[in-house]
């Protein structure tokens, strides 16, 4: 493992054990994620693409292999260590954009930080990362529920970045969005990129995957391309 | 202090379900300190009718003896004779022993009055003090007066200074009325509140008495009353049981430890209520668990740590327990306020420590049961796998 990489996955195979049999959803996956780049990764359903993801963002074990995120072997960590690498390492971005409907625009986008920091919100912070994602100001006191897709998917990749991970993991970003709204989703991403953010895409629309600078296609639990 | 600031507003956006988990609270917190300042207002009420007589020993023949006496030639009445009232004088020494004559009387309190029958009490001028204390006037020292109690002069609209005659239209003599004495409520000695207390050379003239109805040992150091009890009997039923020894305090304790077994018992059926308040905020926070699910995955996948979660979970419970239990806590102060009003005619007894630790124990209790049943829910939606959370719907 070099020091550009930022994850590494060796032979992982995930076996899930079903009373009518296992499912073998990553079968002697093999892959790495260098500082920097933007990949997506596609495959049809059932593919084993969530379970990627899932194993990428430590929320799930692989039966067997090896996974290293930002230099760290997530085999044998413990739960409160996993999540503090989810917390401090990783940024979410969903397809539903999961808001935290209770929570402001500034709360939402700095709930991260204060898990970090154990501190109240900071504003500050909040305003600079949704001025980042061309969020407009008088937004940023509104709930999610006020917002338009578009909006909350912004104020999700703001919420994403709040403690500067080393990676972006996207699940379908563009997924619930129209497609003039998904479009500028992505020219947000590819700014993000070019300026120097590691982001790792699940999508299964082959325009959306455009944007990135590599595909890896998944098929029956195996890297085919 | 995110976490709680979404417990709040949570708490806050379902106003009517929070409302009514905390009623249920409320009302257990109201269940069982009303019942604890109701019992302990009683207990003091008891004591403090009865604290006048805490510190003696009661003598009375015994109860069953036909005759009694040194060589069995006593008295065939049930009574004291001057003899064995000078041995439990002795016995009883240093504390003094004060012997007591009893009968009922008809009297009349005025002229034109209709004859009323009340009791009279023979007392030794010198004991009276010892025994009794007046609200008005003075001790009476000589035969031609009498003490009344509190009671008899209220309903007989007796004051100091009125004469009664005693006796069938008058025979028995005429007594001024020279103090009203302090209003003792139930005792186990004299019951004075609706009597008259007259000399005891007067009562002995009058009713041609030499013996006594009981002797009251009023004992100065309240440790040694069960010892003073044990020598009085120990010399007076030496071969047969010719006198009944009463320890007052003893009486005493056992109708305070009775007291506050009721309290106890229908404080803890106030518990119930609250058990099933508590239950009810169970069920209202596996409902909360059940409908964030998807919340408390999203909040795990992005670095929420279990124990975070479970704060979250924990805060509800205490916000709700502690507005609860306040609530409760005032309510309780007001509803053992009607309470005692309405029942002990008084509310003297509501603002001592021993009755208002009651609000505190109900409130802490509110507080505990809220919090034992937010644990659960709590601990579930903490150990949510976060992939499920994430994926449900």
């Amino acid at each position: 493992m070099n020091d550009e990489a930022v994850m590494v996955f060796r032979d992982v195979v995930k076996v899930y054990p079903l009373p009518a049999g296992d499912v073998t959803a990553l079968d002697g996956v093999s892959f790495q994620v260098n500082r920097g780049e933007f990949i997506s990764v596609m495959g049809p359903s059932g593919s084993g693409k969530s379970t990627l993801l899932n194993m990428m963002g430590c929320l799930d074990m692989p039966t067997s292999g090896d996974i290293w995120i930002s230099g760290t072997r997530i085999k044998d960590m413990s739960d409160t260590e996993l999540t503090s690498l989810r917390r401090d390492r990783i940024g979410f971005i969903f397809q539903y954009f999961n808001l935290f409907p209770l929570l402001n625009i500034i709360e939402n986008v700095t709930f991260p930080m204060m898990l970090k920091t154990g501190k109240g919100v900071d504003p500050e912070r909040g305003k600079e990362v949704l001025r980042a994602v061309q969020l407009d100001d008088k937004l940023f006191t509104h709930t999610p529920t006020e917002l338009s897709g578009g909006q909350q998917q912004r104020v999700a990749v703001a919420r994403a970045l709040i403690n500067n991970p080393d990676i972006l993991l996207c699940d379908e970003p563009t997924g619930n969005l129209d497609s003039k709204t998904g479009a500028g989703i992505m020219d947000l991403m590819t700014d993000l990129h070019r300026k120097g953010t590691t982001i790792i895409m699940v999508t299964h629309d082959p325009h959306i995957a455009e944007y990135s600078q590599r595909t890896i296609q998944i098929a029956d639990g195996r890297i085919v391309s | 202090m995110i976490f709680w600031e979404i417990a709040k507003r949570n708490l806050r956006i379902h106003l009517l379900r929070s409302f009514l988990a905390m009623l249920g609270i409320v009302i257990g917190v109201v269940a069982i300190s009303t019942m604890g300042i109701l019992g302990n207002s009683m207990v003091l009420s008891v004591s403090d009718s009865l604290r006048t007589v805490g510190d003696s020993v009661i003598v009375t023949p015994h109860a069953g003896s036909g005759s009694h006496g040194f060589g069995g030639g006593g008295s065939s009445s049930l009574t004291i004779t001057e003899q064995e009232f000078q041995q439990i004088k002795r016995v009883s020494a240093p504390n003094t022993a004060i012997p007591v004559l009893q009968t009922s009387e008809r009297m009349k309190l005025g002229v034109g009055s209709d004859d009323i029958v009340g009791i009279v009490y023979g007392l030794n001028p010198d004991d009276v003090p010892a025994l009794l204390k007046l609200q008005e006037g003075d001790y009476n020292r000589g035969n031609s007066g009498c003490l009344v109690g509190a009671t008899f002069a209220k309903d007989n609209n007796v004051k100091v200074g009125s004469r009664i005659s005693m006796g069938k239209d008058g025979e028995k003599g005429t007594l001024r009325v020279t103090g009203i004495i302090e209003e003792r409520g139930m005792a186990f000695d004299v019951s004075t509140d609706s009597a008259v207390v007259v000399t005891q050379d007067w009562f002995n003239t009058i009713y041609d008495r030499n013996d006594y109805d009981q002797i009251v040992v009023k004992v100065k150091n309240l440790d040694e009353i069960a010892d003073v009890k044990i020598a009085i009997e120990k010399q007076m039923n030496k071969r047969d049981t010719i006198v009944d020894v009463m320890d007052t305090r003893k009486v005493m304790e056992s109708i305070f430890e009775a007291f506050s077994s009721i309290t106890l018992f229908v404080s803890a059926i106030g518990g119930i209520s609250m058990i099933v308040a508590g239950v009810s905020i169970l069920n209202i926070m596996m409902m909360s668990v059940t409908e964030r699910i998807k919340e408390i995955g999203i909040m795990r996948s992005i670095g929420a740590q279990r124990r975070e979660v479970m704060s979250m979970f924990l805060y509800e419970a205490v916000i709700l327990g502690v507005v609860g239990s306040v609530i409760g806590g005032l309510l309780s102060f007001l509803g053992g306020y009607a309470i005692s009003s309405m029942i002990l005619q008084t509310t003297k007894y509501l603002f001592v420590p021993s009755t208002m630790i009651h609000i505190v124990y109900g409130m802490a209790f509110g507080i505990i049961v809220c919090l034992i049943c937010g644990i659960y829910p709590a601990w579930r939606a903490a150990n949510l796998n976060p992939i499920d959370a994430l994926r449900h719907e």
